[in-house]
């Protein structure tokens, strides 16, 4: 078992954002997560790398629970997330930020005594190279273009080495030709990586044309999970995103 | 490889060649400067620790401390108390206030690293005012508010030259270990965490257990600060923990520049020798910090050393692209 969500809920006061959600997310897939807006998949999203705690369920990761382990120590377990606002390192250089995910995750940053630049140059170089941002090595973080943040973003989480790689809206903002760079890319990293990726989507084309595994929520509830011809012919799902719901 | 490493050892001379003639400056000091003068320079390099310390949270970081005078008091009465009252050797001495102000640390700093912000400031503030109220109410332990004078140095170190050597010495290790610090992977998280504590988080990193460990580095500094003060100025008071005194290091950073490693250094240099001129003739000195604060706020807002950064900076592009042409 690689990533298991059983019977997930999560409460804001009396709103319900998500119910009751039983899940299982299977290594090397490529899993979008679907919903009109306020299904809740940023919620499910966020209980699964630990910005929010569950009100109630459990979050299960190679068998172990980590439903109340903090962001931290779910990204040092290699479970690493990007945000559906791009969140970035401003003031920082572009290589300056992939390294500070490979610092974090090989351990050394409670090392006070040698130079930070010394460390891990061949790898920082690997990921700007497979994310193409090697002329931008030297840029700081926000004089770049929204679509190199968004990449940005993705090589800071690859600088983790993470097994699952959650990203919330990775196109979010971006035109169709970024799109289509950004996702041939995830793609990419699934095959080569071997990487799990956990993904929320609005741009349907995006989804079915990359995911393997796709999940609907519909106002916190899972309403259908499988493959994308299964979830194309769920009568349900066409009655949500058909506006069956009014 | 080895043609490569030359070079940088090369650009590296070439860079830090200002740093070396100011070193050559400071040891030949005591030849051209005045006894007072020369006691204003003590005064601004043990100053100078204290806002390098302080700077570690607030440049680096990104937290505002308000308390950090706290930690330096406790170097300077931890000194004082051991040479007068237990008779203590002054090396051992001056470990101790280093070692209380960051045990101390990391009393006050597990409390105020779960803050951040306006919290954290006013946490730090709230814990110093604490401390300096114990110190200044417990007259048996500590003698109130009459300090504790008469704290003497070995005597190797009574003139005020050695002395100097012996703060000059102290002060350019320490900037050394505090520039390592921020340069290495400890340092880059630190940066991090202050440029986006959410994405750095999300990265792996405890933020809590990362602050902690700033603000007890930053304490044992402060502490350092204070204790190799003391016995320079032959008494502690508890005027030396106040929150006015942990204001002196964030003008400071303010003036020199927080975003600089050596920009609270040059604050703390102006802040000191213009102090001891201006009391020449005025004694509304506030007035006067105030109104270079509000200038350089205005119209220098990275600080002097960062606007004398910015210009250098501008001048190299401009002359790069004189070359290119």
């Amino acid at each position: 078992m690689f990533l298991q969500t059983q019977g997930i809920t999560k409460e804001f006061g009396k709103l319900r954002a998500v119910n009751n959600v039983t899940l299982e997310i299977k290594k090397g897939d490529i899993h979008a997560i679907i919903g009109p807006n306020g299904a809740g998949k940023s919620t499910y999203f966020n209980l699964v790398t630990g910005y929010h705690r569950a009100t109630s369920g459990k979050v299960l990761f190679r068998d172990k629970e980590i439903t109340n382990l903090p962001a931290y120590s779910r990204c040092n377990l290699g479970i690493t997330r990007s945000f559906q606002i791009t969140s970035i390192y401003p003031k920082l250089t572009v290589y300056e930020s992939v390294l500070m995910g490979l610092l974090s995750h090989r351990k050394v940053t409670l090392n006070f005594f040698s130079s930070a630049k010394k460390y891990f140059r061949e790898e920082v170089w690997r990921i700007l190279k497979d994310v193409g941002l090697t002329d931008q090595a030297n840029t700081l973080g926000d004089s770049i273009s929204h679509g190199d943040k968004k990449r940005l973003e993705l090589a800071i989480t690859l600088g983790t080495e993470p097994e699952l790689l959650c990203l919330d809206e990775p196109t979010c903002g971006m035109s169709p030709e970024e799109t289509d760079v950004a996702m041939s890319l995830i793609k990419k990293f699934s095959e080569e990586r071997g990487l799990t990726i956990l993904f929320t989507e609005h741009d349907m084309s995006v989804v079915f044309g990359i995911a393997k595994r796709i999940s609907v929520l519909h106002q916190g509830t899972l309403i259908a999970d499988g493959t994308p011809q299964e979830v194309r012919a769920s009568e349900e799902v066409q009655k949500v995103y058909l506006g069956g719901t009014a | 490889m080895v043609i490569n490493q030359t070079e940088q050892k090369e650009s590296m001379v070439k860079k830090g060649w200002w740093l070396i003639l100011l070193i050559i400056i400071f040891i030949f000091a005591p030849a051209f400067l005045s006894e007072f003068y020369l006691t204003v320079l003590c005064e601004a390099l043990v100053m100078s620790l204290f806002a390098l310390s302080f700077n570690l949270l607030f440049g680096y970081m990104g937290q505002l401390s308000f308390g950090q005078a706290a930690f330096y008091g406790l170097g300077g009465y931890t000194v004082a108390m051991l040479i007068m009252k237990a008779h203590f050797n002054f090396w051992l001495s001056i470990i101790a206030g280093v070692l209380v102000a960051g045990i101390i640390g990391l009393i006050v700093g597990f409390f105020c690293v779960r803050l951040r912000g306006i919290y954290f400031a006013v946490l730090t503030l709230a814990f110093g005012q604490l401390i300096f109220s114990v110190v200044f109410k417990w007259h048996n332990f500590t003698g109130g508010d009459d300090g504790i004078q008469g704290v003497f140095p070995p005597e190797f170190l009574k003139s005020p030259i050695a002395y100097y050597y012996f703060i000059l010495i102290v002060f350019l290790l320490s900037a050394f270990v505090l520039w390592k610090i921020i340069h290495s992977p400890f340092g880059q998280t630190i940066i991090s965490m202050r440029e986006n504590s959410e994405r750095t988080e999300f990265l792996g990193i405890n933020i809590a257990k990362y602050q902690l460990i700033t603000f007890v580095i930053a304490a044992a500094f402060a502490g350092l600060a204070g204790a190799i003060w003391v016995p320079f100025y032959r008494s502690v008071a508890p005027s030396y923990l106040t929150w006015i005194k942990s204001g002196e290091p964030v003008m400071a950073a303010i003036l020199g520049g927080p975003s600089l490693f050596y920009g609270p250094v040059l604050g703390m240099f102006i802040m000191t020798f213009f102090h001891s001129w201006v009391l020449g003739f005025t004694i509304y000195w506030p007035v006067v910090m105030g109104a270079l604060i509000l200038v350089v706020i205005f119209f220098l807002p990275g600080g002097i050393l960062g606007f004398i950064q910015e210009k250098v900076n501008q001048r190299r592009e401009r002359l790069n692209q004189l070359v290119e042409k």
